[in-house]
Protein backbone atom coordinates (compact mmCIF):
# COMPACT_ATOMS: atom_id res chain seq x y z
CA UNK A 1 0.00 0.00 0.00
CA UNK A 2 3.16 2.14 0.04
CA UNK A 3 3.02 4.68 -2.65
CA UNK A 4 6.42 4.49 -4.38
CA UNK A 5 8.52 7.58 -3.48
CA UNK A 6 8.83 9.85 -6.47
CA UNK A 7 10.59 13.05 -6.35
CA UNK A 8 8.46 16.16 -9.01
CA UNK A 9 10.72 14.56 -11.88
CA UNK A 10 10.23 10.82 -11.57
CA UNK A 11 8.03 9.18 -13.39
CA UNK A 12 5.37 7.62 -11.64
CA UNK A 13 5.94 4.05 -11.56
CA UNK A 14 3.04 2.32 -10.39
CA UNK A 15 -0.13 4.50 -11.70
CA UNK A 16 -3.57 2.59 -10.52
CA UNK A 17 -1.76 3.01 -7.00
CA UNK A 18 -1.91 6.79 -7.28
CA UNK A 19 -4.79 7.33 -9.10
CA UNK A 20 -6.58 4.40 -5.95
CA UNK A 21 -4.93 6.91 -3.29
CA UNK A 22 -6.41 10.48 -4.79
CA UNK A 23 -9.44 8.60 -5.01
CA UNK A 24 -9.59 7.05 -1.61
CA UNK A 25 -8.15 10.41 0.23
CA UNK A 26 -11.07 12.59 -2.09
CA UNK A 27 -13.89 11.18 -1.09
CA UNK A 28 -12.09 10.98 2.77
CA UNK A 29 -11.80 14.84 2.52
CA UNK A 30 -15.24 15.72 1.06
CA UNK A 31 -17.72 13.04 3.22
CA UNK A 32 -15.46 13.32 6.84
CA UNK A 33 -14.87 16.68 6.34
CA UNK A 34 -15.55 19.29 4.13
CA UNK A 35 -19.46 18.54 3.96
CA UNK A 36 -20.02 17.69 7.42
CA UNK A 37 -18.88 21.43 8.33
CA UNK A 38 -21.27 22.83 5.40
CA UNK A 39 -24.09 20.51 7.56
CA UNK A 40 -22.69 21.29 10.99
CA UNK A 41 -22.67 25.64 10.08
CA UNK A 42 -25.77 25.43 8.12
CA UNK A 43 -27.76 23.35 11.23
CA UNK A 44 -26.29 25.91 13.48
CA UNK A 45 -27.50 29.02 11.59
CA UNK A 46 -23.90 30.10 11.18
CA UNK A 47 -23.56 30.29 7.41
CA UNK A 48 -26.44 29.16 6.08
CA UNK A 49 -27.09 27.29 2.59
CA UNK A 50 -28.17 30.30 1.78
CA UNK A 51 -25.30 32.01 1.72
CA UNK A 52 -23.06 29.80 0.08
CA UNK A 53 -25.94 30.33 -2.77
CA UNK A 54 -25.31 33.85 -2.64
CA UNK A 55 -21.64 33.63 -2.95
CA UNK A 56 -22.08 31.21 -5.58
CA UNK A 57 -23.30 33.43 -7.67
CA UNK A 58 -19.90 35.11 -8.06
CA UNK A 59 -17.19 32.24 -8.55
CA UNK A 60 -16.71 30.38 -11.57
CA UNK A 61 -16.92 26.56 -11.42
CA UNK A 62 -13.16 26.19 -13.01
CA UNK A 63 -10.79 26.79 -10.76
CA UNK A 64 -7.92 28.73 -11.94
CA UNK A 65 -5.45 26.91 -12.96
CA UNK A 66 -7.45 23.86 -13.54
CA UNK A 67 -6.42 21.76 -16.17
CA UNK A 68 -7.31 18.36 -17.29
CA UNK A 69 -4.75 17.82 -20.37
CA UNK A 70 -1.37 16.23 -21.09
CA UNK A 71 -0.10 12.65 -20.50
CA UNK A 72 -2.25 10.45 -18.11
CA UNK A 73 1.27 10.69 -15.55
CA UNK A 74 0.57 15.03 -16.36
CA UNK A 75 -2.90 14.58 -15.28
CA UNK A 76 -2.45 12.40 -12.40
CA UNK A 77 -0.09 14.48 -10.78
CA UNK A 78 -2.42 17.58 -11.42
CA UNK A 79 -5.01 15.52 -9.30
CA UNK A 80 -2.15 15.47 -6.56
CA UNK A 81 -1.64 18.75 -6.23
CA UNK A 82 -5.28 19.67 -6.40
CA UNK A 83 -5.74 17.48 -3.64
CA UNK A 84 -3.41 18.55 -1.48
CA UNK A 85 -4.84 22.41 -2.44
CA UNK A 86 -8.30 20.85 -1.28
CA UNK A 87 -6.88 19.38 2.00
CA UNK A 88 -5.33 22.15 3.08
CA UNK A 89 -8.31 24.95 1.81
CA UNK A 90 -10.57 22.70 4.34
CA UNK A 91 -8.27 22.67 7.05
CA UNK A 92 -8.52 26.66 6.87
CA UNK A 93 -12.50 26.65 6.32
CA UNK A 94 -12.13 24.74 9.60
CA UNK A 95 -10.69 27.18 11.61
CA UNK A 96 -12.80 28.30 14.88
CA UNK A 97 -15.41 30.75 14.17
CA UNK A 98 -16.90 33.72 16.12
CA UNK A 99 -20.62 32.51 17.30
CA UNK A 100 -19.95 29.31 17.35
CA UNK A 101 -18.76 26.98 19.84
CA UNK A 102 -17.12 23.93 17.91
CA UNK A 103 -15.14 21.10 19.51
CA UNK A 104 -13.81 18.22 16.61
CA UNK A 105 -16.70 15.68 17.79
CA UNK A 106 -19.33 17.58 16.54
CA UNK A 107 -18.24 16.49 12.76
CA UNK A 108 -17.53 12.80 13.95
CA UNK A 109 -21.34 13.03 14.76
CA UNK A 110 -22.40 14.82 11.78
CA UNK A 111 -20.43 12.37 9.46
CA UNK A 112 -21.51 8.87 11.02
CA UNK A 113 -18.70 7.86 13.00
CA UNK A 114 -21.26 6.70 15.92
CA UNK A 115 -24.23 6.65 13.91
CA UNK A 116 -24.26 4.73 10.46
CA UNK A 117 -27.29 7.05 9.59
CA UNK A 118 -25.39 9.66 9.07
CA UNK A 119 -22.74 8.34 6.53
CA UNK A 120 -22.23 10.68 3.23
CA UNK A 121 -22.21 7.84 0.61
CA UNK A 122 -19.88 7.73 -2.03
CA UNK A 123 -19.44 7.26 -5.75
CA UNK A 124 -18.03 4.06 -6.73
CA UNK A 125 -14.34 3.82 -8.83
CA UNK A 126 -14.97 1.80 -11.90
CA UNK A 127 -13.83 1.71 -15.11
CA UNK A 128 -10.76 1.58 -16.83
CA UNK A 129 -7.71 4.29 -15.52
CA UNK A 130 -8.16 6.67 -18.05
CA UNK A 131 -12.20 6.93 -17.64
CA UNK A 132 -10.89 7.14 -13.65
CA UNK A 133 -8.79 9.61 -13.72
CA UNK A 134 -11.24 12.12 -15.91
CA UNK A 135 -13.88 11.41 -13.19
CA UNK A 136 -11.42 12.34 -10.52
CA UNK A 137 -10.93 15.19 -12.87
CA UNK A 138 -14.58 16.53 -12.60
CA UNK A 139 -15.25 15.47 -9.03
CA UNK A 140 -12.72 17.58 -8.15
CA UNK A 141 -13.63 20.42 -9.71
CA UNK A 142 -17.04 20.61 -8.33
CA UNK A 143 -15.53 19.69 -5.07
CA UNK A 144 -13.24 22.81 -4.99
CA UNK A 145 -16.06 24.60 -5.83
CA UNK A 146 -17.88 24.20 -2.92
CA UNK A 147 -15.04 24.36 -0.78
CA UNK A 148 -14.24 28.03 -2.65
CA UNK A 149 -17.53 29.08 -2.27
CA UNK A 150 -17.56 28.29 1.03
CA UNK A 151 -14.45 30.16 2.13
CA UNK A 152 -16.50 33.21 0.24
CA UNK A 153 -19.23 33.22 2.15
CA UNK A 154 -17.30 33.11 5.52
CA UNK A 155 -15.46 35.69 4.05
CA UNK A 156 -18.80 37.58 3.06
CA UNK A 157 -19.99 37.31 6.29
CA UNK A 158 -17.34 38.53 8.26
CA UNK A 159 -16.59 34.76 9.73
CA UNK A 160 -13.27 34.86 8.53
CA UNK A 161 -10.68 37.25 7.62
CA UNK A 162 -8.24 37.40 4.87
CA UNK A 163 -5.24 37.84 7.17
CA UNK A 164 -6.44 35.31 9.21
CA UNK A 165 -6.69 33.01 6.34
CA UNK A 166 -3.30 33.97 5.23
CA UNK A 167 -1.62 33.54 8.53
CA UNK A 168 -2.86 29.98 8.79
CA UNK A 169 -1.56 29.27 5.38
CA UNK A 170 2.02 30.04 6.65
CA UNK A 171 1.68 28.34 9.73
CA UNK A 172 0.19 25.11 7.86
CA UNK A 173 3.50 25.31 5.65
CA UNK A 174 5.53 24.86 8.99
CA UNK A 175 4.48 21.27 10.20
CA UNK A 176 5.21 17.94 9.00
CA UNK A 177 6.37 14.77 9.53
CA UNK A 178 10.04 16.17 9.91
CA UNK A 179 8.80 16.82 13.58
CA UNK A 180 8.30 12.68 14.24
CA UNK A 181 11.92 12.39 12.17
CA UNK A 182 13.45 14.43 14.94
CA UNK A 183 11.40 13.32 17.94
CA UNK A 184 12.65 9.46 17.00
CA UNK A 185 16.12 10.61 16.17
CA UNK A 186 16.20 12.48 19.41
CA UNK A 187 15.26 9.26 22.14
CA UNK A 188 17.57 6.57 20.05
CA UNK A 189 20.46 8.94 21.27
CA UNK A 190 19.35 10.68 24.60
CA UNK A 191 17.79 7.91 27.17
CA UNK A 192 16.22 10.86 29.50
CA UNK A 193 14.37 12.16 26.66
CA UNK A 194 13.32 9.08 25.91
CA UNK A 195 11.91 8.66 29.20
CA UNK A 196 10.06 11.66 29.41
CA UNK A 197 8.78 11.24 26.28
CA UNK A 198 7.71 7.72 27.13
CA UNK A 199 5.63 8.91 30.52
CA UNK A 200 4.97 12.58 29.53
CA UNK A 201 4.58 12.53 25.81
CA UNK A 202 3.74 16.17 24.52
CA UNK A 203 5.61 18.00 27.21
CA UNK A 204 8.71 15.88 25.98
CA UNK A 205 8.69 17.62 22.63
CA UNK A 206 9.43 21.24 24.06
CA UNK A 207 12.85 19.99 24.36
CA UNK A 208 13.25 20.42 20.46
CA UNK A 209 11.19 23.48 20.06
CA UNK A 210 8.44 21.36 18.88
CA UNK A 211 5.15 23.38 19.61
CA UNK A 212 2.95 20.35 21.88
CA UNK A 213 -0.21 20.36 20.27
CA UNK A 214 -3.29 20.39 21.92
CA UNK A 215 -4.71 16.88 20.92
CA UNK A 216 -5.40 15.40 24.04
CA UNK A 217 -2.22 13.52 25.27
CA UNK A 218 0.19 11.78 23.10
CA UNK A 219 0.71 7.70 23.35
CA UNK A 220 4.12 6.91 22.19
CA UNK A 221 4.46 3.07 21.94
CA UNK A 222 8.24 1.78 21.67
CA UNK A 223 9.19 -1.23 19.74
CA UNK A 224 11.44 -3.75 20.89
CA UNK A 225 13.18 -6.80 20.25
CA UNK A 226 9.92 -8.93 21.29
CA UNK A 227 7.47 -6.09 20.62
CA UNK A 228 6.01 -4.24 17.35
CA UNK A 229 3.47 -1.81 17.42
CA UNK A 230 1.06 -0.32 14.92
CA UNK A 231 -1.17 2.15 15.41
CA UNK A 232 -4.52 2.96 13.73
CA UNK A 233 -7.74 4.71 14.72
CA UNK A 234 -11.12 2.21 13.71
CA UNK A 235 -13.38 4.97 14.68
CA UNK A 236 -12.05 7.72 12.78
CA UNK A 237 -8.72 8.65 11.77
CA UNK A 238 -6.96 10.00 14.56
CA UNK A 239 -3.52 10.77 14.38
CA UNK A 240 -1.11 13.41 16.32
CA UNK A 241 -1.61 15.54 13.62
CA UNK A 242 -1.10 18.65 15.43
CA UNK A 243 2.37 17.43 16.32
CA UNK A 244 3.50 15.01 13.31
CA UNK A 245 1.65 15.93 10.53
CA UNK A 246 -0.51 14.21 8.34
CA UNK A 247 -0.25 10.39 8.06
CA UNK A 248 0.24 8.92 5.49
CA UNK A 249 -3.09 8.51 2.84
CA UNK A 250 -4.32 4.82 3.61
CA UNK A 251 -4.15 5.73 7.14
CA UNK A 252 -7.47 6.55 6.53
CA UNK A 253 -9.28 4.13 4.39
CA UNK A 254 -11.52 1.49 5.46
CA UNK A 255 -9.19 -1.33 3.95
CA UNK A 256 -6.43 -0.83 6.83
CA UNK A 257 -8.40 -0.12 9.27
CA UNK A 258 -10.76 -3.38 8.84
CA UNK A 259 -7.85 -5.89 8.22
CA UNK A 260 -5.14 -4.26 10.86
CA UNK A 261 -7.03 -4.94 14.26
CA UNK A 262 -8.23 -8.57 12.70
CA UNK A 263 -5.07 -9.66 11.54
CA UNK A 264 -2.38 -7.49 12.26
CA UNK A 265 0.46 -9.37 11.38
CA UNK A 266 -0.95 -10.73 8.11
CA UNK A 267 -1.89 -7.43 7.17
CA UNK A 268 1.74 -6.20 7.73
CA UNK A 269 2.74 -8.90 5.57
CA UNK A 270 0.13 -8.56 2.59
CA UNK A 271 -0.73 -4.74 2.69
CA UNK A 272 3.15 -3.29 3.25
CA UNK A 273 5.27 -6.69 2.84
CA UNK A 274 6.15 -6.33 6.52
CA UNK A 275 6.90 -9.91 7.52
CA UNK A 276 8.21 -10.19 11.62
CA UNK A 277 9.54 -12.99 13.28
CA UNK A 278 6.72 -15.52 14.44
CA UNK A 279 7.97 -14.69 18.63
CA UNK A 280 7.61 -11.37 17.87
CA UNK A 281 4.32 -9.68 19.52
CA UNK A 282 2.11 -7.48 16.97
CA UNK A 283 0.45 -4.87 19.44
CA UNK A 284 -2.38 -2.83 17.58
CA UNK A 285 -2.76 0.22 19.19
CA UNK A 286 -6.63 1.89 18.23
CA UNK A 287 -6.53 5.47 19.00
CA UNK A 288 -10.10 5.32 20.52
CA UNK A 289 -10.23 8.39 22.44
CA UNK A 290 -8.12 11.07 24.25
CA UNK A 291 -4.55 9.31 23.94
CA UNK A 292 -3.46 9.74 20.14
CA UNK A 293 -0.39 7.31 19.15
CA UNK A 294 2.56 7.06 17.49
CA UNK A 295 5.14 4.40 17.27
CA UNK A 296 8.80 4.50 18.53
CA UNK A 297 10.81 2.51 16.54
CA UNK A 298 14.01 0.66 16.80
CA UNK A 299 17.18 2.13 15.88
CA UNK A 300 18.82 0.17 13.33
CA UNK A 301 21.54 -1.87 13.44
CA UNK A 302 24.89 -0.38 11.78
CA UNK A 303 23.94 3.80 12.95
CA UNK A 304 26.60 3.95 15.61
CA UNK A 305 28.30 7.09 15.89
CA UNK A 306 25.37 8.79 13.42
CA UNK A 307 24.03 12.29 14.41
CA UNK A 308 21.20 13.15 15.53
CA UNK A 309 19.92 14.75 11.99
CA UNK A 310 21.07 11.64 9.56
CA UNK A 311 19.41 9.69 12.35
CA UNK A 312 16.02 11.71 11.51
CA UNK A 313 16.79 10.72 7.97
CA UNK A 314 16.13 7.03 8.78
CA UNK A 315 12.18 7.68 10.19
CA UNK A 316 9.19 7.45 7.85
CA UNK A 317 5.58 8.15 8.17
CA UNK A 318 4.92 4.72 7.77
CA UNK A 319 7.56 3.74 10.49
CA UNK A 320 5.79 6.59 13.10
CA UNK A 321 1.87 4.36 12.27
CA UNK A 322 4.41 1.11 12.62
CA UNK A 323 3.93 -0.54 8.98
CA UNK A 324 7.77 -0.23 8.35
CA UNK A 325 11.26 -0.47 9.84
CA UNK A 326 13.06 2.87 9.47
CA UNK A 327 15.12 3.05 6.27
CA UNK A 328 18.03 1.05 6.12
CA UNK A 329 21.62 2.79 7.03
CA UNK A 330 22.88 1.95 3.92
CA UNK A 331 20.09 3.96 1.33
CA UNK A 332 20.51 7.09 3.08
CA UNK A 333 24.39 6.88 3.41
CA UNK A 334 24.23 6.16 -0.37
CA UNK A 335 22.16 9.01 -0.90
CA UNK A 336 24.34 11.29 0.60
CA UNK A 337 27.52 10.06 -1.04
CA UNK A 338 25.69 10.41 -4.79
CA UNK A 339 26.27 13.74 -6.47
CA UNK B 1 -17.21 17.28 36.05
CA UNK B 2 -13.45 18.75 36.78
CA UNK B 3 -10.49 16.68 35.78
CA UNK B 4 -9.78 17.02 39.22
CA UNK B 5 -12.90 14.68 40.02
CA UNK B 6 -12.87 12.92 37.42
CA UNK B 7 -9.31 11.74 38.37
CA UNK B 8 -10.53 11.56 42.12
CA UNK B 9 -12.05 7.78 41.85
CA UNK B 10 -9.73 5.70 39.22
CA UNK B 11 -11.46 2.07 40.13
CA UNK B 12 -9.21 -0.21 38.30
CA UNK B 13 -5.33 -0.60 38.27
CA UNK B 14 -2.78 -2.13 36.18
CA UNK B 15 -2.98 -5.85 35.59
CA UNK B 16 -6.71 -5.80 36.37
CA UNK B 17 -8.89 -8.07 33.98
CA UNK B 18 -11.90 -6.05 32.87
CA UNK B 19 -14.70 -6.65 30.97
CA UNK B 20 -16.29 -4.09 28.23
CA UNK B 21 -19.91 -3.80 28.83
CA UNK B 22 -22.10 -4.87 25.53
CA UNK B 23 -24.19 -0.98 25.94
CA UNK B 24 -23.21 2.08 28.02
CA UNK B 25 -26.09 4.41 27.46
CA UNK B 26 -24.47 7.56 28.72
CA UNK B 27 -21.09 6.65 28.09
CA UNK B 28 -18.22 8.23 25.70
CA UNK B 29 -19.31 7.58 21.99
CA UNK B 30 -15.73 6.16 21.06
CA UNK B 31 -15.56 2.69 22.38
CA UNK B 32 -15.62 0.49 19.11
CA UNK B 33 -18.17 -2.46 18.46
CA UNK B 34 -15.94 -5.16 18.44
CA UNK B 35 -14.55 -4.94 21.77
CA UNK B 36 -18.02 -4.91 23.31
CA UNK B 37 -18.59 -7.65 25.36
CA UNK B 38 -14.78 -8.84 25.24
CA UNK B 39 -12.30 -9.11 28.33
CA UNK B 40 -8.74 -7.91 28.64
CA UNK B 41 -6.29 -6.81 30.89
CA UNK B 42 -5.97 -2.97 32.04
CA UNK B 43 -2.13 -1.95 30.96
CA UNK B 44 -1.99 1.65 31.65
CA UNK B 45 -4.24 4.49 33.41
CA UNK B 46 -4.64 7.72 31.90
CA UNK B 47 -6.32 9.36 34.19
CA UNK B 48 -8.84 11.82 33.14
CA UNK B 49 -7.80 14.11 30.07
CA UNK B 50 -8.82 17.52 29.53
CA UNK B 51 -9.25 17.52 25.30
CA UNK B 52 -11.45 20.76 25.22
CA UNK B 53 -10.39 20.45 20.99
CA UNK B 54 -12.34 17.17 20.40
CA UNK B 55 -15.00 17.14 22.78
CA UNK B 56 -17.06 18.76 25.27
CA UNK B 57 -16.98 18.28 28.98
CA UNK B 58 -14.43 15.53 30.75
CA UNK B 59 -14.87 12.03 30.20
CA UNK B 60 -14.66 9.59 33.07
CA UNK B 61 -10.71 8.14 33.49
CA UNK B 62 -9.14 6.42 30.51
CA UNK B 63 -7.53 2.77 30.37
CA UNK B 64 -5.43 1.32 28.00
CA UNK B 65 -6.99 -2.15 27.78
CA UNK B 66 -4.96 -4.67 25.95
CA UNK B 67 -6.83 -7.68 24.12
CA UNK B 68 -5.88 -10.50 22.60
CA UNK B 69 -6.96 -10.76 18.60
CA UNK B 70 -8.22 -14.25 19.70
CA UNK B 71 -10.95 -13.60 22.36
CA UNK B 72 -12.05 -10.21 19.75
CA UNK B 73 -12.18 -11.93 16.67
CA UNK B 74 -11.72 -15.76 17.36
CA UNK B 75 -8.94 -17.76 16.43
CA UNK B 76 -5.74 -18.69 17.54
CA UNK B 77 -3.66 -15.29 17.23
CA UNK B 78 -1.76 -14.35 20.09
CA UNK B 79 -1.45 -10.65 18.18
CA UNK B 80 -2.82 -8.15 20.94
CA UNK B 81 -5.29 -4.99 20.17
CA UNK B 82 -4.85 -2.43 22.81
CA UNK B 83 -7.91 -0.30 23.17
CA UNK B 84 -8.08 3.12 25.48
CA UNK B 85 -11.66 2.98 27.19
CA UNK B 86 -13.43 4.87 29.56
CA UNK B 87 -13.91 3.64 32.82
CA UNK B 88 -18.04 3.96 32.68
CA UNK B 89 -17.41 0.98 29.81
CA UNK B 90 -15.52 -1.19 32.18
CA UNK B 91 -16.72 -3.73 34.81
CA UNK B 92 -14.42 -5.98 36.51
CA UNK B 93 -14.23 -9.68 34.97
Amino acid sequence: MTQPAVSAHAHILDPESHVHAVEEDLEYWRTKRLEPRVFLLHRRGVLTLYDLLQAATRLPRVAPGDRSTGSLEERIRALEDGLDEYVRGIALVSLDLPGYDYVIDDTRKERGDYDAFFRISKPSHEGTLEERVARLEEQLRDYSWLLRVLTQALLDKGLLSAERLAAERQRQAGRGAWNGARIVARAWVDPAFKEALLTQGREAVRALDIPPGRLGKLGVAENTATLHNVVVCTLCSCYPHDLLGDPPWWYRSDQYKQQIVRDPRGTLARLFGLTLPEQMEVRVHDSTSDVRWMVLPRRPAGTEGWSEEELAQLVTIESLVGVAEPRAPEEVRRREAAP
Amino acid sequence: MTVAEAQATPRFAIGTRVRVQTTCPEGSPRTPLYVRGKRGIVTAVHGAIANPLDHRGIYPPLYSVLFTVGEVFGGASSDTLSVDVHEDWLEPA
